[in-house]
């Protein structure tokens, strides 16, 4: 039988891997560890087997990720990815939940994969892509002052036609700077900047002054923004304008996919152990097919009724790895038509 | 009533120029520097009421501009406007809003900027300088 042979093979072949293998039970008992692991984690002593996987692990980072995906208070348990430092190596980390074939979690497997030269590749291409954009922006800059100082008849009058040209032209060129912005935010958040810069932040206080920023939005396309806040939410830690940029376009993405007269919803609460953000919407709504790659980079819905929204791909791109820097989960649920509601976890720590 | 003087100091003559031609609708002389050295010499010549001025600039950027000018008793009084494209939502280099504030900018406006936010600020900055200079 092919399977028993797989079965006494397996621990060989586990142990032969090159990257790390460590599982755990729901309990976060370790049940399964490769050498590769005993190496990269500098496990001690005869066996790690049976015992709490925080007595082997001293990278704070790696321990949060574990006990997120095992976490109860945390519905959507998807995959963990990370980079961390231990010692002199640079390892990307997966971390996913393991279910039985009745989908009930049985606990976690963890995989440490040694990244140092592909990490300096990607420190260079995340640098590469935020120099071209600043030099990319300031002749956008100077154009779109140039366009303006036109259209406001500071040098000589503008009749209809060339308005219209130049209004386009404005329209264009704000795009592309638009563009470099969510270009320059990716880049931050891969480069780590987000690290750096941690405070306790009052979410209440930021969605506020979110919601004030996006009046202009919804008063042009006649959408009524309900925001509901609760009372004494704990602050988390966090980097500020990050948060505030996964607001911003979190909110404006609803906006922008609910035709005029149509509502958004906002509401922040405590739950379990977390602030969650709950954002709705009475737009267009997402295909079934579509929402797993709604995160991806420059992946943007594309059908009849989106081909005249405009975007740059990355607002929501954004919007997963700013929850993904602070340990949260963000769960989609959506039906062509009916709209769409984006759940954010930010744990509190 | 004599018109006030601003000094643009700024690496981009296509964006220098379009500034020129925004203040001089609005009644302001504009003296224009084209680098961080040439700009501290016309604060020596020109006697600007104000300084807008471009942070990333070969050679001597504008912080370093901005921290000289405002060491010195002759200058420090002088406001400056901090004009440019790094320092957004996200602070992506380490050029950010804060340290402009750090070194005593008197104002920060992120490029691109509207016609209109120039002026306001640039009115606001003079509206709050009367009487400072000496």
């Amino acid at each position: 039988m092919p399977y028993r042979v797989m079965r006494e093979s397996l621990n060989a072949v586990i142990d032969s891997l090159s990257d790390g293998m460590l599982v755990t039970d729901t309990q976060g008992k370790i049940i399964l560890y490769n050498r590769k692991a005993e190496t990269f984690l500098s496990m001690q002593g005869e066996t790690a087997l049976g015992q709490p996987f925080q007595n082997h692990i001293q990278n704070e980072v790696l321990v949060r990720l574990i006990t997120k995906i095992l976490s109860l208070e945390l519905p959507y348990r998807t995959e963990e990815v990370c980079l961390i430092d231990l010692g002199d190596e640079r390892l990307r980390v997966h971390v996913n939940p393991v279910r039985n074939e009745e989908g009930s979690l049985i606990g976690s497997v963890t995989l440490l994969h040694d990244v140092a030269r592909l990490n300096a590749i990607d420190k260079i291409r995340a640098n590469f892509l935020s120099m071209v954009s600043h030099q990319l922006k300031s002749p956008l800059s100077s154009t779109l002052l140039q366009t303006s100082l036109i259209l406001d008849g500071i040098v000589g009058d503008v009749n209809e036609k060339q308005r219209d040209l130049l209004q386009k032209v404005r329209t264009k060129i704000k795009g592309m700077v638009n563009l470099i912005h969510d270009i320059l935010d990716v880049c931050f958040i891969e480069e780590g900047g987000y690290l750096s810069q941690l405070e306790n932040l009052d979410l209440a206080e930021i969605l506020q002054r979110t919601v004030e920023l996006m009046q202009p939005q919804t008063q042009d396309k006649n959408i009524k923004l309900n925001v509901t806040i609760e009372d004494h939410l704990p602050t988390i830690t966090g980097n500020k304008s990050s948060v505030e940029a996964m607001l911003i376009n979190l909110i404006s993405n609803a906006i922008k996919y609910t035709p005029s007269g149509g509502e958004v919803s906002v509401v922040m609460s405590e739950n379990a152990n977390n602030v969650q953000i709950e954002v709705s919407d009475t737009g267009i709504g997402l295909e079934e097919e579509d929402i797993p790659r709604i995160f991806d980079k420059f992946y943007r819905v594309r059908s009849e009724t989106t081909k005249n929204i405009s975007g740059t791909g990355l607002g929501l791109s954004i919007v997963k790895r700013v929850v993904d820097a602070h340990y949260g989960a963000i769960n989609v649920e959506s039906r062509v038509g009916e709209g769409a509601t984006f759940t954010i976890l930010l744990p509190v720590r | 009533m004599e018109k006030k003087k601003i000094l643009l100091v700024d690496d981009d003559a296509d964006f220098t120029e379009a500034i020129k031609l925004l203040l001089e609708s609005r009644s302001y002389n504009v003296a224009v520097a084209n680098d961080g050295m040439e700009g501290l010499n016309k604060v020596r010549t020109e006697d600007p009421d104000l300084i807008i001025l471009d942070v990333m600039m070969p050679e001597m950027d504008g912080y370093q501009v901005c921290a000289r000018l405002k060491i010195d008793p002759l200058y420090s009084k002088i406001p400056i406007l901090l004009l440019t494209a790094v320092g957004d939502a996200i602070p992506t280099t380490s050029y950010t809003k804060e340290m402009g504030m750090k070194i005593e900018a008197d104002d920060y406006i992120p490029k691109p900027a509207e016609p209109v936010d120039i002026v306001e600020r640039v009115e606001k900055l003079l509206k709050i300088s009367v009487g400072k200079k000496t």
